[in-house]
């Protein structure tokens, strides 16, 4: 294995196409790619074309009257404003509280009290969200928090259990030493946290911040049972009007998909360099 | 509460409504409507609302100030409960149509409160394709063994008789089961006769699905496999609009919501409905009806004398009239203009007459999956077991309540 890798490196183009795992890859990727392409051609189609039951043909006219439809129908720009802020306070919060809580177990875990706290925002995961519909709405309502903060907050709240876990696992693989040097130096531990340990975090934050964000950008329960004012829906909310038992328009619920996709795709598509890393740094612990 | 905060804000501005209206289709009418209101006065300002959760806005206090929406036995439950207010005493509650009011009264009451006004009634019974009528010389049935010649005569000349559709449960229980059921029972009755019964409901009660409805079951199961397309178990709903716009099938079994789903692909072809026959009596023949849209004021609203002043202005003649002809409706008032569109005028001499009834498969709680089990009759399940486990069902349900 050792003798190779330096071969393998130097000239690309003569290594041995691996057919099987090649297969394999593509295959995951037309599962992908097949149903994209079907949302981008019936979102170009007329309503017409949309029923006709053919979902691989080209639209002929290409049309953009499913995005006119979709966009007249529903807020776009507010539901998208809606949307964003959703899901940068859930990602900064996400984030920020997940690893305030993770430093605080991981250097405290000889300690009962950090210990059980842990279990318990580890046993949140196991609570899905529908079995605390109820009390949660009446409570939000109670507080006033029947609006975008408050489903932020409860983002954050179901996204905290796993995030912890990422973090936790992340940071008992950064030496101690580091740390006690900085504190032999006289930094306290609020200096040891925002100048050594949270940049140190960096990696496996891009983790969590991207689950929040798609765990965020993508909820229809949670916003739609909590905030009260139409106005102030997200987006995947008054999409849902598009599509009834009794009525299909393909094209224009296909496009107002494909406007409420673009900016998660986009996302990913820089960011997924740190979802890989993430994933296997926090999967095996050092 | 965020509602109330925001009215709040400006005492001497125009009180806010806040106006849910959940279906899709109507949603661009409704908001021009809303706009031409909103600019007509200032004393109201009417939000469209079309993305509520209702159970969480009851749930929290705050529920939109008017609904206008599809009622039936989920919806009745807040009426249950005395969460609407009572609109017995606004003069639009009198122009309602007794037999019509009577359809509210089917799922719930709340002591002697009319809390829920009926906007628009769709009426739904068998589509059919005019033109192949025609070219086969098929009068339009009026009896069991007509409805049966008209299918022999279609498979003869090649062409299939009805399309099934019976991939998506839902377009079983709602053209299949519940025009069979309709036909041949009296269904307000029938769930009457069951409510006495309760947890008694078995093989030996008065009253009970595998003795009253076994006949009707049977005959469904009949037509729905000698008469529908030989991949009807593989087709969904729509497959079936897109097939009977292509002219594919003689007959559908569906409501007025999927001729608009038809036009989408043929905006021209010639469609007509009648009722389904189930028995060799032309007097028994009857539609099936459910309330399309109705309004309702919650107890919990704030601006309940706004919302009822709205209402009012939904319910003047010339409003409620547009909205039925333009989706197909059928009006709830006494003073209502007639239904002219030809595709369901077919329908309005029952209508008028009141010789209607609500779906069975509706007035079975969602927590019986009725739907499921009238798929697997017309797949060929036996209608006998099927039925027995549906008393079971409601016996057991009957002891949790």
């Amino acid at each position: 294995m050792t003798t190779l890798t330096p071969r393998r490196s130097g000239r690309i183009g003569t290594e041995r196409p691996r057919w099987s795992t090649t297969i394999i890859l593509l295959l995951c990727a037309v599962t992908v790619i097949i149903p994209l392409y079907v949302t981008i051609v019936t979102a170009f189609k007329t309503t017409s074309q949309a029923v006709d039951g053919n979902v691989f043909s080209l639209p002929a006219p290409w049309s953009v009257d499913g995005f006119v439809q979709a966009w007249n129908l529903t807020n776009v720009p507010q539901a998208f404003a809606v949307s964003v802020f959703v899901t940068a306070l859930t990602v900064a919060g996400t984030i920020l509280l997940a690893a305030f809580a993770s430093f605080a177990i991981a250097r405290n875990w000889d300690r009962k009290f950090f210990r059980w706290s842990f279990f318990y925002l580890l046993a949140a995961m196991f609570l899905p969200f529908p079995v605390l519909a109820l009390p949660q709405i009446q409570l939000t309502g109670f507080a006033g928090l029947d609006n975008p903060v408050g489903v932020a907050i409860l983002h954050i709240m179901f996204q905290l259990s796993f995030s912890v876990l990422l973090f936790t696992a992340f940071l008992r693989s950064i030496p101690i030493e580091l740390e006690e040097s900085a504190r032999i130096d006289g930094a306290s531990t609020s200096q040891v946290f925002w100048k050594l340990i949270f940049p140190l975090l960096a990696p496996m934050s891009a983790t969590v911040g991207i689950f929040a964000f798609l765990a965020s950008w993508n909820d229809f329960m949670m916003p739609s049972l909590i905030t009260s004012d139409p106005a102030m829906q997200t987006l995947p909310v008054v999409q849902s009007i598009f599509q009834t038992q009794f009525s299909n328009n393909y094209n224009v619920s296909f496009a107002s998909y494909l406007m409420a996709m673009a900016p998660a795709i986009i996302v990913y598509l820089f960011t997924q360099r740190w979802v890989m890393a993430g994933v296997t740094q926090g999967a095996v612990k050092g | 509460m965020a509602a109330g905060v925001l009215s709040g804000c400006a005492p001497t501005g125009p009180e806010n409504v806040r106006f849910y209206l959940s279906k899709p289709e109507a949603i661009p009418y409704f908001r021009e409507l809303v706009k031409t209101y909103n600019a007509e006065q200032n004393r109201i300002h009417v939000t469209l609302d079309t993305s509520a959760n209702l159970q969480a806005g009851f749930l929290r206090g705050n529920p939109p100030d008017l609904g206008l929406l599809n009622y039936n036995m989920e919806m009745s439950r807040f009426m249950e409960r005395g969460a609407l207010s009572d609109l017995g005493d606004m003069p639009e509650a009198s122009h309602i149509l007794p037999d019509v009011q009577k359809l509210v009264d089917q799922y719930a009451t709340y002591r002697g409160r009319t809390s829920v006004l009926p906007y628009s009634v769709m009426a739904a019974s068998v589509i059919y394709n005019k033109q192949i009528f025609a070219e086969q010389g098929i009068a339009i049935p009026q009896t069991w063994a007509e409805f049966q010649a008209a299918c022999e005569k279609l498979t003869a000349a090649g062409i299939t008789p009805i399309y099934g559709t019976f991939k998506d449960p839902w377009t079983v229980a709602q053209g299949w089961f519940d025009y069979a059921v309709g036909g041949m029972v009296n269904v307000a009755d029938f769930y009457a006769g069951l409510n006495k019964e309760g947890t008694d409901v078995g093989a030996h009660s008065a009253v009970s699905f595998q003795k009253s409805l076994l006949e009707p079951t049977q005959r469904m199961q009949e037509i729905a496999q000698k008469y529908t397309n030989k991949d009807a178990a593989a087709k969904g709903y729509g497959d079936g609009n897109l097939a009977f716009a292509q002219g594919k099938a003689a007959m559908y079994f569906q409501g007025p919501w999927a001729l608009g789903e038809i036009a989408k692909t043929a905006p021209d072809l010639q469609l007509g409905t009648f009722p389904l026959p189930m028995t060799d009596n032309p007097q028994d023949l009857k539609v099936r009806v459910n309330i399309d849209l109705a309004a309702w004021i919650p107890e919990a609203s704030k601006h309940q004398k706004a919302a009822r002043e709205f209402l009012t202005y939904l319910f003047q003649p010339s409003v409620i009239d547009d909205y039925n002809a333009k989706f197909l409706g059928y009006g709830t008032t006494t003073d209502a203009a007639p239904v002219t569109d030809p595709r369901i005028v077919g329908m309005r001499e029952y209508y008028d007459r009141a010789a209607f009834y609500q779906g069975a498969s509706k007035a079975i709680p969602l927590t019986i999956p009725t739907e499921n089990y009238v798929q697997g009759i017309v797949l060929g399940a036996d209608p006998k077991s099927t039925l027995a486990t549906l008393d079971a069902d409601w016996a057991r349900l009957a002891l949790r309540r």
